[in-house]
């Protein structure tokens, strides 16, 4: 087992200190943009899955994102917050949010969560829209500062005026969420999601209770995604709520299901996938929504646990070459037959 | 009018969830569709438009049919729900890229068949208005009488209680899976077509009535069709009269207002069986 988890972890280790050095390689404006957009997209792609580890498919996302990213924008602009604390502020509304939202959602079981949580995000975009006075109606929300500087005595001032200073920023407060989500993942608390995912009845009668879980995790899931809201207001410094609407939660759905949301790698790899794409072919943007459906179909379809298994499915595959995936299921049964 | 069109629309909704399992989250664009069909056949065709609206509607059917057997068939197999509803969200985006991309961002209009007025015990109504009202109901109620009394809604029942069982009892599951997409797709051109004759049409005009059709599922029960026409006229009576007393965008926001409160009460909606 120590065998193979080494070369694991080493490439883990190397996973990770790549983030890092990438700005090094990519200076431009330009690509620190999509390199930032990538790392908020993990983040929020990752808090969406902490929703699905409790076998809850939320649809609404998006609408919890722009919770944090207006309140946190609103607190600076009209209030006057230092950025930092709106940043916080902005995780907290949102987690505030799903509080609310969630004692009454979590009722609705299955596909009829999903179907409120839609609801739910059309809702706060058409808030967002009508309530002009506050939000700025459709125009949105413009001239969201960048977190002030940090003066540490004996080193040099950081500004956060440089797309570098954000991108790190950003990298690391993304980072820290990663590493707390995954420490949440495999505490009691993430075993806990997993089992009222499972079998919800089976974990009751084990004396577990379902509906504070589920509300839990849809609360981690907002906080996770207002931070990351309140990120991208302060990157773009200006954004409108059309941006957040349905589609957008769609697309981070798809991030989570195409990259797998059985890993917690699966967020990862769809999130960087599905920026780095659409950046990359640019020319094809009007079509974007009909690449991405097709790509999440045909993924669903033939890798139903997403793009990370997709080397474990290979490797079998050339294991055994021609077995197909039911005889595979069949095989230990044949091998106590044999015997 | 509203709640008439809620109506036919979060029929089909609720039929494809209940008896098969499917989340049609493509319902908004099937209506769309349905009121760009009704436009081709009427505009550029010159068909009359009663006929062109039944030539829609039978068309969107088969696009059900079609639908059911290619994307929602396959995934089936899946104990879980969530491929459904990953494969209806990708249909619901190829169909409103396709129809954005054919038909392009300019709005269309039928021009209205029913022109006129209509008094109505002291009250006035436009003609159109009252012609779908009268096609929805006799819709719902065709459709209550032909789920209770006919072979093959009993066979609708009986599959959307229990699909293994009604498998065993000899129903073919895949016949009253293609027959409820047929249904509910056709209810949603009907009520594509119709709107289409009194708004314009736009290829995005699919994802406000699709929120609402959840809206009135959540609200009106989960797969009880009786809640559906209560969590409709419910809807309808908010989105007609709040926009007179606050202001025309506070309607959703008061719908969302009761139907959290609703899920408060009674989790499984007005008239919807304990999960």
């Amino acid at each position: 087992m120590s065998a193979t988890r080494a070369p694991r972890l080493a490439g883990c280790a190397v996973a990770c200190v790549i983030p890092f050095l990438l700005p090094l390689a990519i200076t431009g404006t330009y690509g620190l943009y999509v390199l930032t957009m990538v790392v908020i997209s993990v983040l929020l792609a990752a808090s969406l899955r902490v929703v699905f580890t409790s076998g809850q498919l939320s649809m609404g996302h998006g609408g919890v994102m722009a919770v944090g990213a207006y309140s946190s924008a609103l607190l600076v602009t009209k209030l006057g917050l230092s950025s930092w604390a709106s940043l916080a502020a902005g995780a907290a509304v949102a987690a505030f949010l799903g509080l609310i939202v969630g004692i009454p959602f979590v009722r609705l079981k299955g596909v009829y969560f999903s179907l409120a949580t839609v609801f739910l995000g059309s809702i706060i975009t058409l808030i967002l829209v009508d309530w002009r006075s506050l939000t700025g109606g459709s125009m949105g929300i413009s001239g969201i500062p960048r977190p002030e500087s940090i003066h540490i005595p004996g080193f040099p001032v950081i500004d956060f005026t440089s797309n570098m200073a954000m991108y790190y920023l950003v990298l690391i407060v993304a980072a820290v969420s990663l590493v707390i989500m995954y420490l949440i993942e495999h505490s009691r608390i993430g075993l806990t999601f997993r089992s009222v995912s499972e079998s919800e009845s089976l974990a009751e009668s084990v004396g577990v209770n379902t509906t504070r879980y589920r509300v839990l995790a849809f609360v981690i899931g907002s906080l996770f995604a207002g931070l990351a809201g309140a990120l991208y207001g302060q990157f773009v410094s200006g954004f409108t709520p059309g941006g957040f609407g349905f589609i957008y939660s769609v697309y981070i759905m798809i991030y989570v299901a195409v990259g797998g949301q059985k890993s917690f790698l699966g967020p990862i790899v769809g999130g960087v996938i599905f920026t780095l794409v659409p950046e990359i072919a640019r020319p094809l943007r009007e079509y974007q929504p009909f690449v991405f459906a097709g790509v999440l179909m045909i993924v669903i379809f033939l890798l139903p646990d997403g793009l990370v298994s997709l080397p474990r499915v290979i490797m079998r595959a050339a294991r055994h070459p021609r077995k197909s995936e039911a005889t595979r299921e069949e095989e230990p049964l044949r091998k106590v037959i044999d015997a | 009018m509203a709640a008439s069109i809620y109506v036919l629309v979060s029929l089909g909704l609720t039929l494809a969830l209940s008896v098969v399992g499917i989340v049609q989250l493509a319902h908004g664009e099937v209506y769309m569709l349905g009121a760009y069909a009704t436009y081709l056949f009427c505009e550029v065709l010159g068909l009359y438009y009663v006929v062109s609206l039944i030539l829609a509607v039978f068309l969107m059917g088969i696009l059900g049919v079609v639908l059911e057997r290619v994307v929602f068939r396959p995934v089936r197999k899946f104990s879980s729900f969530w491929p459904t509803i990953m494969m209806a969200t990708g249909l619901m985006l190829i169909l409103q890229t396709v129809a954005t991309a054919g038909f392009g961002g300019t709005n269309r209009v039928v021009t209205t068949p029913f022109p006129g007025v209509v008094s109505l015990l002291g009250a006035t109504i436009s003609l159109e208005r009252l012609v779908i009202i009268g096609t929805c109901f006799v819709c719902v109620v065709a459709m209550i009488v032909a789920l209770r009394s006919t072979r093959m809604g009993q066979a609708m029942m009986a599959v959307s209680q229990d699909m293994d069982g009604a498998a065993l009892q000899g129903i073919n599951i895949n016949r009253v899976a293609a027959l409820t997409m047929f249904l509910g797709c056709a209810l949603a051109a009907l009520a594509g077509g119709l709107m289409g004759a009194i708004f314009n049409m736009s290829p995005s005009m699919g994802g406000p009535i699709l929120m609402k059709g959840i809206a009135v599922i959540i609200l009106g029960g989960l797969g009880s069709v009786p809640g559906v026409i209560i969590g409709s006229l419910i809807l309808g009576f908010v989105d007609s009269i709040v926009p007179l007393v606050l202001n025309a965008q506070m309607a959703s926001l008061v719908g969302f207002i009761v139907i959290v409160l609703v899920l408060l009460a009674r989790p499984q909606g007005i008239l919807g069986r304990a999960a």
